[in-house]
This record gives structure tokens, C-alpha cells and sequence, in this order.
């Protein structure tokens, strides 16, 4: 048989057929969709989201400001025993080396007047 | 890379799209409901297979969910853009599978003289379906945008990223070779010979 008994109207009625009985969608996929955006839409975006991720998630930003509270109470209250560091830093001598040039050499402070 | 057609004024999805990333739920329900049932449709009219074509479209959309705070409006549409993302996977998949000859595949029903119009309608779309999936995966996708979805030659272009002509030249030649995988059905689909 030749390709004219096949000819373009016929298959272009095939088409019209496949356009007007398109593969319907089923509701779960459709709610998969939907869900799928709406997890997207519920994270941090941007800048933010980036340091959130960059830090450890949830877990890490937790541990992060269970830590900082820890270190804080612990600056406030040492528990006896612990050298209070504070003390220890701000109580030590301090000195300033004099490391101006002297200029008297050259006679200039003299020419100044 | 070409993007076809950036017509943002006419591209209610992309408003959509922006609306979504500025927090607006239900702006992605209906973006879900406008772009799913045409995504699904491709993916099924090309793998042949509802399961896959749920995966596809499902994962598309995701991809389009990820990029929705950073889209650009203007270079490209969002239905060319999912589109794109489909063949892509479908292409993905179909590379994966072995290739089926049309004779191992099952005969479509064979409506008796006088029976129903729905049956032989039935058997006319599962030989279409049949015949797609002989055609090379390119040649099936450019066939199934043009021809079923309706979609211009220039966004074809863009969506399978090649030139218009090749979109012309993979139309032509699918079309030929649907017509010769056919044919040899013409009997059994209520064609007269």
C-alpha cells in the first residue's frame, strides 16, 4: 500500500481525537503538586535560607543558642573551683611601650622654635 | 540557549509563578491546575506509561517550585520553560528503556462490523499511542507538541533547543513514518480501503 491510503486527513483526524480526549490527571498527583509547592513555599529563602542551611538547619542553630546561653550563665555564675577568667584578664599589668623616633638628632625641633 | 517567545505581558503563568514566591498558596494551586494536566499529557503521550508520566510531571514542577524566588520574567515563558523539563526527563527515560518494535506490541481492540463509535474511537487512540512509540524520541516530541498540544513551531524550537527548521524537518518525518506504522492497521482501526 502506498503512503496516499494513510493521507494527512485521516491522520490529522487521529490527532483531533487525541486533542479532544486528552490523558486525564488524577487528583493525587494533582494534590502531590500542590503539596510539593507548598513544602517549597514553607522554607526560608534567600539570604536567610542560606545562612539557615550554612549553620546546620533546625539542629545546628539549636545547639547554637544552647551553647551561647551555657557560656553566658557560666560568665555570670562560675561554678566554685573555676578561675574567674575575667579577673585573671582584666587584672593584669599593662605597659605601653614608647616607640616614638626621636627627632632631636637633626636639630629640627630647634628650626621649629 | 534559545527561549522562545519571552512575551512576559502574556505570560499569566509567570505572574503566577512571582505571585507563588511572594508566599501566595493559592497562586500555586492554580499554576498547579493550569500546567499539570498539559505536563502529564506530554509526558504520557511520550513515555506511553501513566506511572512515569506522574513522576515527570510531578518532578517538573518541583524543579519549577526551587527556581520560582529566582525566576527572571522575560526570558522565557514558564509553560516553555516545564515543557522543556519534561522532554528532558522523558528523553531521560526513554533512553533508559530498550527500543519495543510495533509488532511486539499488543494489538489494538478490533471493533466487529457495527460495533460502538466509543470502541472504535478507543482503538483508533491506542494505535495513535501505539504508533507515537515507534517514532525516534525527538521525531515523537516535536510530533506530540505540534500536532496534539498545539503548540508553535518557534516555541517547539525552544523547548526541544534546536532551530525552527529542524522542528519542520522532525514534524515531517514523524508524520511520515506514523502514517507508513499505520497504515498497516488501516482495516482493523474502520478506514476504508
Amino acid at each position: 500500500m502506498s503512503e496516499k491510503d494513510m493521507n494527512d486527513e485521516t491522520l490529522e483526524g487521529l490527532f483531533a481525537q487525541a486533542r479532544a480526549d486528552p490523558p486525564q490527571v488524577s487528583a493525587a498527583l494533582l494534590a502531590r503538586v500542590v503539596q510539593d509547592a507548598q513544602h517549597m513555599q514553607a522554607e526560608p529563602r534567600g539570604r536567610v535560607r542560606n545562612w539557615w542551611r550554612a549553620l546546620g538547619g533546625a539542629p545546628g542553630w539549636g545547639g547554637l543558642v544552647t551553647a551561647t546561653c551555657v557560656g553566658f550563665w557560666l560568665g555570670v555564675a562560675p561554678p566554685e573551683g573555676m578561675p574567674y577568667l575575667a579577673d585573671q584578664i582584666m587584672g593584669q599589668d599593662v605597659y605601653v611601650k614608647d616607640t616614638t623616633t626621636d627627632m632631636t638628632g637633626f636639630g629640627w625641633d630647634s628650626e621649629e622654635g | 540557549m534559545r527561549h522562545g517567545l519571552p512575551d512576559p505581558a502574556a505570560d499569566a503563568e509567570a505572574a503566577l509563578l512571582a505571585r507563588y514566591a511572594c508566599g501566595d498558596g493559592a497562586a500555586a494551586r492554580l499554576l498547579a491546575a493550569q500546567m499539570t494536566p498539559r505536563l502529564y499529557a506530554h509526558a504520557f503521550r511520550v513515555l506511553g506509561e501513566a506511572a512515569e508520566a506522574e513522576d515527570v510531571a510531578q518532578e517538573a514542577l518541583l524543579r519549577l517550585w526551587k527556581i520560582a524566588p529566582d525566576w527572571r520574567t522575560g526570558e522565557a515563558r514558564v509553560s516553555t520553560w516545564c515543557y522543556r523539563v519534561v522532554a528532558n526527563l522523558c528523553t531521560d527515560r526513554l533512553r533508559k528503556r530498550r527500543t519495543v518494535p510495533l509488532d511486539d506490541m499488543g494489538e489494538p481492540a478490533d471493533p466487529r462490523p457495527g460495533a460502538e463509535q466509543g470502541l472504535q474511537q478507543i482503538a483508533r487512540a491506542d494505535a495513535l499511542q501505539a504508533a507515537l512509540e515507534t517514532l525516534p524520541d525527538r521525531q515523537r516530541q516535536a510530533v506530540i507538541l505540534r500536532h496534539i498540544e498545539g503548540l508553535a513551531n518557534p516555541e517547539i524550537a525552544a523547548i526541544l533547543d534546536v532551530g525552527v527548521e529542524a522542528v519542520e524537518s522532525l514534524t515531517a518525518r514523524g508524520k511520515r513514518a506514523l502514517k507508513a506504522a499505520l497504515e498497516s492497521r488501516r482495516d482493523a482501526l474502520g478506514y476504508e480501503t
